[in-house]
């Protein structure tokens, strides 16, 4: 099955689009967190899944190892949200959110899938409140600790061709704390995508 | 919109009567909704429930962490979700399962939905309890199957302490956490001496014995934090964290003793069994976790030239 | 007279939005810049009275725009537009010269007030 990419302009409202959730996204955690969240140009690309490692590895500048979540979202758009975050990331989140006794094991599990939850619903409902749509999400769920970052995705095990893949990330000012967001939308679910980017542009 | 009017009672009945727990509240925290199967676990029917604070009618909830959760629905309008993995319950239910169990209560998946009344702008949030407690059962036997293959796979079949595999494994990341935080390490590696003639004179199902009672007798005198493992054939090894040389010495010739001085039986007889040991310490100089066995190695190939029974430790010949 | 306005941003699609979104009365003769270098030239060729800005663009940002009209002592009415809707990066940008914060999606009734504010319109 292939896929039309984008033209320019869905291209470019897409980006508009993310750009926007990215911001609403950045102040909640602002408010969430007390903290500057710095903001990352959204990226976005379409991938075959032959390349989707490389990709990720590219996105993801991290050379040790990491935690994923994922976490699926359905209804208007579909897809899945991967979560990456650094060993760094996954020590501080415990502080930042404001916990100082020793956790165990469960309850630091607990605290990185609520974040991702936070994360994902963030950014993805500034999408939905930005081009009209409406969502649903499953449960988040850990889906690889302390893994290295090409082995985190069996591309023999992915059962798309091609998705659409969009990548922001958050930083805080003044902390190691950094995670990547990565949003794939595959096959039929990429035309969703351009039918609700088309609706938004049209709308003007 | 009369369609809309038609299914609104069977709406509510669904509601009421599906089989997951379903209740709402509002920004107070006081609850608006409570179904039947809330009513049915919790002992506390609607009656009693709608219109008060879900925390006051329900003082055992985890107060500050389920505010904090809620609240962040409020604010973000985002799902929220628990999982019995981390959080077994939210609401302390007993399960279905009194007789095939195994566990205290019921096991629940939450979700954490922002709902909005349209009609008056009010914002709530909806609160939906599934019962996964035969799932959690199913996972937690799955845990425990892997756990045993996990833990079958670094057994030596023979003796029963653990093999060369769980060695190696131990000995790397020992290794890994004395280059880390500049602890003290040593291994040893030991061997039967004149292993051969046993096997060769009494038979193998001899050979074997002497290895079972060996081992048995190595696990009662190696301390708790040693790492005691066959190595192979008739060799051992234990790795001994935070332990200096002297200290590795000091367990090399415990254990040379009590091999000497206990008696090993086969088919009623006595089979003189010893050991020679090769000790060797961990070093800045050692870089690599198998420079470490080398050199105990080669400390044990010359207790062997020594004339055997004997515990010999690595120096360094420049 | 028509008061020259410049807008400034990467996204033709956001330019659109910002164009769509001003008061439909307000009588400007509009340009179009898609970095900070292209604002600079259209300030010098006095296409730019008022200044719709973006933040995060390629070539020269938002930020080095209102620098470099801090620093040279230039005078335009910057009206930064932005997705980064922080509080603290709001105080940012108005200490360092924007006279208001827009904050994407625009709408007309948010440009307008801050337009008659400032008694523009």
């Amino acid at each position: 099955m292939s896929i039309a990419p984008l033209t320019e302009d869905q291209r470019d409202a897409l980006q508009e689009v993310l750009n926007i959730a990215m911001g609403q996204a950045g102040n909640s955690l602002a408010r969430i967190l007390d903290a500057f969240v710095e903001l990352s140009v959204p990226r976005i690309r379409f991938v075959e899944v032959s390349m989707v490692t490389s990709t990720i590895e590219e996105f993801v500048p991290c050379s040790g190892e990491v935690t994923a979540v994922r976490q699926a979202f359905f209804d208007d758009l579909r897809g899945e949200a991967l979560i990456i975050f650094d060993q760094n990331g996954c020590q501080d989140i415990a502080d930042l959110m404001g916990y100082d006794d020793h956790l165990d094991v469960q309850a630091q599990q607990e605290l990185l899938l609520d974040v991702s939850n936070v994360l994902v619903g963030a950014i993805l409902n500034g999408v939905t409140n930005t081009l009209g749509t409406h969502l649903s999400y499953s449960a988040p769920s850990i889906m690889a600790e302390r893994t290295l970052l090409n082995q985190i995705i069996t591309p023999e095990n992915v059962p798309w061709t091609h998705s659409a893949l969009l990548e922001v990330n958050y930083s805080l000012k003044d902390r190691d704390f950094r995670s990547h967001l990565l949003l794939f939308m595959a096959e039929e679910a990429i035309e969703a995508l351009r039918k609700a980017v088309d609706d938004f542009v049209e709308s003007f | 919109m009369d369609s809309h009017a038609a299914t609104t009672p069977l709406l509510n009945f669904i509601v009421d009567r599906v089989n997951i727990g379903i209740f709402v509240i509002n920004k107070e925290m006081d609850i608006i909704l409570w179904n039947h199967f809330m009513e049915t676990y919790s002992g506390t029917s609607a009656e009693e429930a709608l219109g008060q604070n879900l925390f006051k009618q329900f003082p055992e909830l985890p107060s500050a962490w389920l505010k904090r959760k809620i609240n962040s629905v409020f604010i973000l309008k985002n799902f929220a979700f628990t999982s019995w993995e981390q959080r077994p319950y939210l609401f302390k239910f007993p399960h279905n399962r009194p007789v095939t169990g195994g566990v205290d209560s019921m096991r629940q998946n939450c979700t954490f939905l922002p709902v909005i009344d349209e009609k008056n702008n009010e914002e709530y949030v909806c609160v939906t309890l599934l019962d996964v407690t035969d799932t959690s059962i199913y996972q937690n036997r799955l845990e425990e199957t892997k756990q045993q293959l996990a833990e079958a796979s670094n057994r030596d079949g023979l003796t029963g302490i653990h093999n060369r595999r769980y060695l190696e494994d131990s000995i790397l990341k020992e290794f890994a956490r004395a280059t880390r935080y500049k602890e003290a390490l040593s291994f040893i590696i030991l061997d039967i001496d004149h292993f051969k003639h046993v096997n060769d004179d009494l038979g193998h199902l001899a050979g074997d014995e002497v290895l079972r009672r060996v081992a048995e007798i190595l696990s009662a005198t190696v301390r708790d934090t040693d790492i005691l493992a066959r190595y192979g054939g008739e060799e051992f090894g234990i790795v001994c964290p935070s332990t200096r040389l002297e200290g590795a010495m000091m367990l090399a010739e415990r254990v040379r003793t009590s091999i000497a001085t206990t008696l090993i039986l086969y088919d009623e007889k006595p089979v003189p069994i010893t050991i020679s040991l090769g000790v060797a310490q961990f070093n800045n100089d050692i870089d690599s976790y198998e420079k470490l066995i080398n050199q105990a190695d080669t400390a044990l190939y010359q207790s062997k030239e020594k004339g055997r029974n004997c515990a010999t430790y690595y120096i360094k010949d420049d | 007279m028509a008061t020259p306005i410049t807008i400034v941003d990467d996204s033709t699609m956001s330019r659109k939005l910002m164009i769509r979104a001003l008061p439909k009365n307000w009588d400007v003769e509009i340009s179009q810049a898609q970095n900070g270098q292209e604002a600079m030239e259209a300030y010098h060729q006095g296409k730019a009275d008022i200044m719709f800005l973006d933040l995060t663009m390629p070539v020269m940002d938002g930020y080095q725009v209102l620098e470099t009209l801090q620093k040279t002592g230039l005078n335009s009415f910057v009206i930064v537009v932005s997705a980064d809707i922080q509080p603290k990066a709001q105080e940012r940008v108005m200490q360092m010269g924007a006279m208001a914060f827009l904050k994407k999606p625009v709408n007309t009734e948010e440009v307008t007030a801050v337009l008659t504010e400032y008694g523009i319109i």
